[in-house]
Order: structure tokens, then C-alpha cells, then sequence
């Protein structure tokens, strides 16, 4: 027993010796915990709202109504305006509307058609623009907007009928058929009749509030759903991820074979090379280039299997998934081999890739959208090699961006690896690895 | 020639060459001899031009040699202390690897991997991987991978360390063929056997600091004396040791006398004085002084300290 407890102890010494396997063990679950509690709601109070673009073509009480209410969400927040051609902002018409959810700017767009409700309407009639790109976005959108239309709907449908009534029966035989309507409603729905005869436009209670609205009154609202992006495409959840997953594993490719200096330099052979006439910026060059080549033949493999299993079409978008893929690979590379200018071991470099890999794809939108996560995330995701090269495929591959929508992507990324690499090259000139 | 002028160079605080002059000829057995941590290795390396001096220089005919200084380094072979070659690969993927490097065409290539592999019989090995070679031929692989350029200089810092006796010969009986051929060769060691055998001109190193050069007669002759005689200590010889020193200094150990006999005392008139302490010649035992000694008589270390 003395024995076992002593070959613990060796363990532990080991173990505590040992950077790298704390770093595994302690640090990275404790920021991928944080992460994930932010994303999944225990960052609490700074929970960004999605951004909603709207047009309100109706005057009708309702829509107004819809729209302010709408606008005080907690949800959403409305986007009305956008630059015409001469760069000014200018309302929404569906046109622009629409185009700007294909383009990405936005993902979702409500549009409150002119004859959204009517004197004569039996129910309100709305129009839903959306790309799914975001699936549980798109979920969340609906589900948000089928929740507070139906918190407000029901008054707005009764007054409505009660007006209607009145003008085509009379005051009084109009209060009649109120109040027997009403009854009946009450029976089968079991609402205090009181209740539904003097609701009133601007007031709330708070049962109805939080008993999620009468949703006896569902089929009266009339969502018509358009996507405008991605109809087409044969698997949907394995196009909008691919891209997230192949970064990921593409960072754990090049962090590894840019860690190779360390073993080169450990077993002599990078002084037998640098005693041949070979000079260092030959050999970083050979290392950055070669990663790069690595990245682009892995990302290609990955989107290739993508295409033979999951039917994701990489061919008809392939000169701009091809754009995205080299950019993505320069930029990772760039990070790898930051990554060995500042580490002083293979096992140091790998160490710290794990937790800013795990990181940077947590954050960067590769396992879960960027959209659902607290703003100060989402700030810090745009510093991520994984945002632009998640969003760069999403728009290669999903919706079948030109080069004017992915040149953006491409020049982040891009203009990432360049900043990266002049950093690498500088802590190269003054570090150890060489 | 090499010529190695006032060389400094520092890691931080510790000077791991400190104002270092050498003159290296062509087609010389050199030898740089110093226990370890002694500088041998940074001062390979300088003249690799794997490392920038911080004082100093170094100068192949004329040419200046420094990290930037690429045609040189084409004269230049280094053979490396660690096995640097890659494990996973075969011993011919290596050489391809490294012969590449200087761009030699592939065909010549092949003919030098060829020439180079039989001449330390590797090359009927040279299928096979690296990993599972034996130390000694990891070391005649790991030798001969900084040859195939024909370099003028070759760079040998210690290369027989972990090597077993019988390669170990065989490396320098291809190393003696080579400086014959007239290939120069700078070889590092702290085993004064090694450098007493194979150099013919020797630098002894130590703290950074060159402390002696010359050929091994040149170093042993820096030396109070030229001889070392054991007298074992018996019954015999314990009541007869007195009469010696009056001409001679005598160091008492365990089970022997020490006598280090000064220059000027001829070893005839030493012999008469044995004579006639009637010390029976079979306890008497000669011994020609080493490097070692010499080391020892100037640092008050040995080399292996």
C-alpha cells in the first residue's frame, strides 16, 4: 500500500511539473464552461437582441400597435433603415429588405403588408423573410414574434370584431352579439366574459401576459413564411457547419506541424539545416508555405467528403470557396506559427493551441451562431480567425455568394495572416526557436 | 585556412568563448579538447554559421563566416553531437533530404548516397528506417549525411558520444581516410585518447578560454615533467624509499609512490639512484604523461570533472 500511495505521490509531482497537462485539466473546462454558460444563458443580463429588419406599410391600429410593441422588446431590435445607392439611410422597401437578408446583413425581416388588417379583415396578415443559415436563430425569431403578436392580437381582434358589429348590426344588437360571442368564448375557453369585452388597446394584464396569450385566436394571425436563402440546398445543417467544423480541425492540423520547429531544433536537425546553406527566413518561409499547402489539401478533403456524404454542393460556388479556403488556411497558418514564436516547446506550443483553438471556435461560431451569444462575446468573436472563416463559407456555401459578398471575408482573413505573420516574424528574429 | 580572431561569445551573462584565436591550416587533423561546457560546441557552431559572434570573427580563406554567409557554409560540413537526422525515415530518405539542401541533382545525388553509404557500409541498410538503426550506425548515418556536398572542412563536434568501441574505430579510421584524402577535419572531444590519437594539432578549451595549443608533444612538453614513475608501496619497498628523496619529489598514496620526474633529470642518473636504493625493478612501473595531465596540471581539473 505504501508503495501504491508513494507511486501516487510520484504521479501527482509529475503532474503538477507538468504546464501542459494543468493547462488541459484546469484552464481549458473553465473557459469553455464560461463560454458555454454565456451562450446557453448564465451570462444573465447583456444578452444581445437580434436585429429584426422591419417595414410597416399599414396604418391600421394593429400594426402600429405591433410595431411599438415591438420596438420595446426585449428580443429584437428593429431595423428600418438602410443606405440607398448614394449612401444614405432610407427606410426599407421589401426589395432592399430582401436583399439585405440575402447579402447577410441581416438573417430575418418582418414586413407589415399595407393591407395587413382591414375593417374587413378576419385576421392579420404578416410577412416573415428569413435565411436560415442560423437554424435555431431562425426558431428563436419565430417563436419570439408568434409570442408577442399573440400577447397583443386577441384585444386587437375583439376590438376589431365589436367594431365590425356595430357597424352592420347596430349599437345595440352589436353589444348583443359582443356579449354572446363573448360568452361563448368564455365557455369553452373558460375567460371571465368581463374580460374580453373590455379589453382595451393600450392595456395589459398580467394573466394574459403570462399565460402566453389566447391562443384560440392563432389561426386569426397569418405568418406567411418566405426563405430567401438556401431553399435549394439538399442538407442544410451539414452545409452550415462544415465550415466550423473544418476550421477547428484544421487549427489542430496546422498548431501541430508548426510545433515541429521545437522538434527540430531539439534532435539537431534544424542546426544541421541551418549549417547548410539555408537561412532562416528560407526555412520560415518553407514551414509558412507548407502549412499553408497543408490547410488548403485538408480543408478541400474535408468540403470533398462533405460533398460525397452529405451532398453539400461545393461546385457550383467553387472559385469562391476556393478564395475563402486559401484565406482561412493563410490566416491559420499565421496563427500557428505565432504560436511557436512565442513558445519555448513543442509541448508549450500544442499546450496553449488546445486552449486557444477550443477558444476561438467556442466563440468564433464554429459549434454554435455567434447571433445567440452575449454582445461582449460576440465583440471578441470578431477577433477570431474562426468568425471570418465560418462566415466566409456560410456565405460561399449557403448562399452562394459572388466574390462582392465574400471579399470581405477574404480580406480579414486575409489581412489577419498578414498582421500575425509580422508579429511571428519579429518574436522569430529575438526568440530561441532558432 | 581558418582563422579564428579574439571570438567572443556570450548567452546572457555566462561567456561561452571569451576572446578566442586559433589558426586552423588546411587539410589538418585539428582538435579542440575540453571537458564539457567548455565551449567546444558553441565554437562549432560559430563556424557553422549557425551563430552570430559577439566579439571577434572567423575568416575561411578570406571569406568571412557568419550566420548570413551562405557560399562558405557550401565548404562546410557540420556533424552535429545529437543524432540529427529523422527517425521515421529511411536512411536514404535522409541523405535525399540533406544532400537536397545544397542542391545537388538528383542522379549525382544518388551516386554520392551510394558512394558515401558503402563507404561506412550502410548501404545495404539504407532501406531501412533510422529508428531502428544501433547507436554506432546512427552516428556513421549521422556523419556521413554532412558529407555529401564534399565539403573542404568538416565539423566533427563530438561524434562518437554513446558510440561502442568497435564503431567508434570504425569512425575514425573514415575519418583519418578522409583528412588523408585531404578533407580538413575540426574534431571536438573531451576523451584526450581520442584527440592524442586522431589530431594532429590540438586547442585545449576550458571555460571559454583557449589554455594551450600545439601538436600532443607540443602540450605534453607545457609540462614541469617528463616522466611519471609508480614505485608500489610493500614491504619491500616502504623502508627503501628514503634515499630517492633527496633527488627526486616523491607523492605517497594507498599502494604506490609517485614520482614525477623533472625535465633536466636524465633518466640514467635516476636509474642508478634506484640501483643503489635496491628497489627491485618489478615494482616499478613507467608512465608517458597525457593530455590529461596536462589538463589536470593546468586547470587543477579533470577532463571529465
Amino acid at each position: 500500500m505504501k508503495i501504491i500511495l508513494n507511486l501516487i505521490v510520484k504521479e501527482y509531482i509529475l503532474f503538477f511539473k507538468d504546464k501542459v497537462a494543468l493547462t488541459l485539466t484546469f484552464i481549458v473546462p473553465v473557459v469553455l464552461i464560461f463560454i458555454f454558460g454565456q451562450v446557453f444563458g448564465g451570462g444573465g443580463s447583456d444578452v444581445r437582441k437580434i436585429h429584426l429588419g422591419f417595414i410597416n406599410k399599414s396604418n391600421a391600429p394593429v400594426a402600429q400597435k405591433l410595431e411599438k410593441t415591438l420596438d420595446t422588446s426585449k428580443a429584437f431590435v428593429l431595423i428600418k433603415k438602410t443606405k440607398n445607392e448614394s449612401g444614405e439611410m432610407v427606410l426599407f422597401d421589401t426589395n432592399s429588405l430582401k436583399k439585405n437578408i440575402k447579402s447577410g446583413n441581416i438573417s430575418s425581416g418582418l414586413v407589415i403588408p399595407e393591407n395587413a388588417y382591414t375593417d374587413t379583415s378576419s385576421g392579420l396578415r404578416l410577412i416573415y423573410y428569413f435565411d436560415p443559415k442560423n437554424d435555431i436563430e431562425t426558431q428563436f425569431v419565430q417563436g419570439m414574434l408568434q409570442q408577442i403578436i399573440m400577447q397583443q392580437v386577441p384585444e386587437l381582434f375583439n376590438q376589431g370584431m365589436q367594431v365590425q358589429s356595430e357597424k352592420y348590426l347596430g349599437k345595440e344588437k352589436g353589444n348583443e352579439f359582443n356579449r354572446d360571442i363573448a360568452k361563448s368564448v368564455g365557455k369553452y375557453f373558460n375567460i371571465d366574459t368581463s374580460e374580453i369585452l373590455s379589453r382595451d388597446l393600450n392595456k395589459k394584464n398580467e394573466t394574459e401576459k403570462n399565460s402566453g396569450g389566447f391562443n384560440f385566436f392563432e389561426n386569426i394571425v397569418n405568418i406567411e413564411k418566405v426563405q430567401l436563402v438556401g431553399k435549394d440546398i439538399a442538407n442544410p445543417m451539414a452545409t452550415r457547419s462544415v465550415g466550423g467544423w473544418a476550421m477547428m480541425f484544421l487549427l489542430f492540423t496546422i498548431t501541430g506541424a508548426s510545433s515541429s520547429l521545437f522538434d527540430e531544433k531539439k534532435n539537431g536537425v534544424m542546426l544541421r539545416i541551418l549549417s547548410s546553406p539555408v537561412s532562416r527566413t528560407q526555412i520560415l518561409w518553407s514551414k509558412y508555405l507548407y502549412n499553408m499547402s497543408l490547410g488548403i489539401i485538408q480543408l478541400t478533403v474535408l468540403f470533398i467528403t462533405g460533398a460525397l456524404l452529405f451532398n453539400i454542393d461545393i461546385l457550383s460556388n467553387v472559385f469562391n470557396l476556393l478564395i475563402v479556403v486559401i484565406s482561412a488556411s493563410a490566416a491559420c497558418t499565421g496563427f500557428g506559427m505565432l504560436l511557436s514564436s512565442f513558445s519555448k516547446t513543442s509541448a508549450q506550443a500544442n499546450g496553449y493551441g488546445t486552449v486557444f483553438i477550443l477558444t476561438m471556435s467556442a466563440i468564433g461560431g464554429a459549434w454554435f451562431p455567434v447571433s445567440f451569444m452575449p454582445a461582449i462575446i460576440q465583440f471578441f468573436s470578431k477577433f477570431t480567425i474562426v468568425y471570418w472563416a465560418v462566415e466566409g463559407f456560410l456565405a460561399v456555401l449557403w448562399r452562394g455568394a459572388d466574390f462582392g459578398g465574400i471579399w470581405q471575408y477574404a480580406a480579414v482573413l486575409l489581412g489577419m495572416a498578414l498582421v500575425i505573420n509580422i508579429i511571428s516574424i519579429w518574436n522569430f528574429r529575438k526568440g530561441n526557436v532558432f | 585556412m581558418i582563422k579564428i580572431t579574439n571570438l567572443t561569445k556570450r548567452y546572457k551573462t555566462v561567456s561561452a568563448l571569451d576572446n578566442v584565436s586559433l589558426e586552423i591550416k588546411g587539410g589538418e587533423f585539428f582538435g579542440l579538447l575540453g571537458p564539457n561546457g567548455a565551449g567546444k560546441s558553441t565554437m562549432m557552431n560559430l563556424l557553422a554559421g549557425y551563430l552570430d559572434a559577439d566579439g571577434g570573427h572567423i575568416e575561411y580563406s578570406e571569406e568571412k563566416i557568419d550566420r548570413d554567409s551562405m557560399e562558405v557554409r557550401k565548404k562546410f560540413g557540420l556533424v552535429p553531437q545529437t543524432i540529427a537526422l529523422y527517425e521515421e525515415l529511411s536512411a536514404e530518405a535522409n541523405l535525399k533530404i540533406f544532400g537536397s539542401l545544397y542542391l545537388i541533382p538528383q542522379k549525382e545525388l544518388k551516386e554520392i548516397i551510394k558512394e558515401k553509404l558503402n563507404m561506412v557500409e550502410l548501404y545495404e541498410r539504407r532501406k531501412d528506417l533510422v529508428k531502428n538503426f544501433s547507436g554506432g550506425m546512427k552516428r556513421r548515418l549521422n556523419m556521413v549525411a554532412s558529407m555529401l556536398h564534399n565539403p573542404e572542412v568538416l565539423l566533427c563536434d563530438e561524434p562518437t558520444v554513446g558510440v561502442d568501441p568497435q564503431s567508434r574505430n570504425a569512425i575514425f579510421d573514415f575519418l583519418q581516410k578522409i583528412n588523408e584524402e585531404g578533407m580538413t577535419v575540426i574534431y571536438t572531444t573531451h576523451y584526450m585518447e581520442e584527440a592524442e590519437r586522431l589530431c594532429k594539432n590540438i586547442a585545449i578549451i576550458d571555460e571559454g578560454k583557449i589554455i594551450a595549443k600545439g601538436t600532443v608533444d607540443e602540450l605534453i612538453s607545457l609540462l614541469p615533467y617528463c616522466e611519471e614513475i609508480y614505485i608500489s608501496k610493500n614491504a619491500d619497498t616502504s623502508g627503501k624509499i628514503d634515499p630517492l628523496k633527496t633527488s627526486v619529489e616523491i607523492t605517497e598514496n594507498a599502494d604506490k609512490y609517485e614520482i614525477k620526474l623533472k625535465k633536466g633529470i636524465l633518466l640514467s642518473e635516476f636509474f642508478k639512484t634506484i640501483e643503489s636504493s635496491g628497489i627491485n625493478y618489478n615494482y616499478i612501473d613507467f608512465h608517458k604523461p597525457t593530455l590529461e595531465e596536462l589538463f589536470l596540471n593546468l586547470t587543477g581539473r579533470r577532463l571529465r570533472d
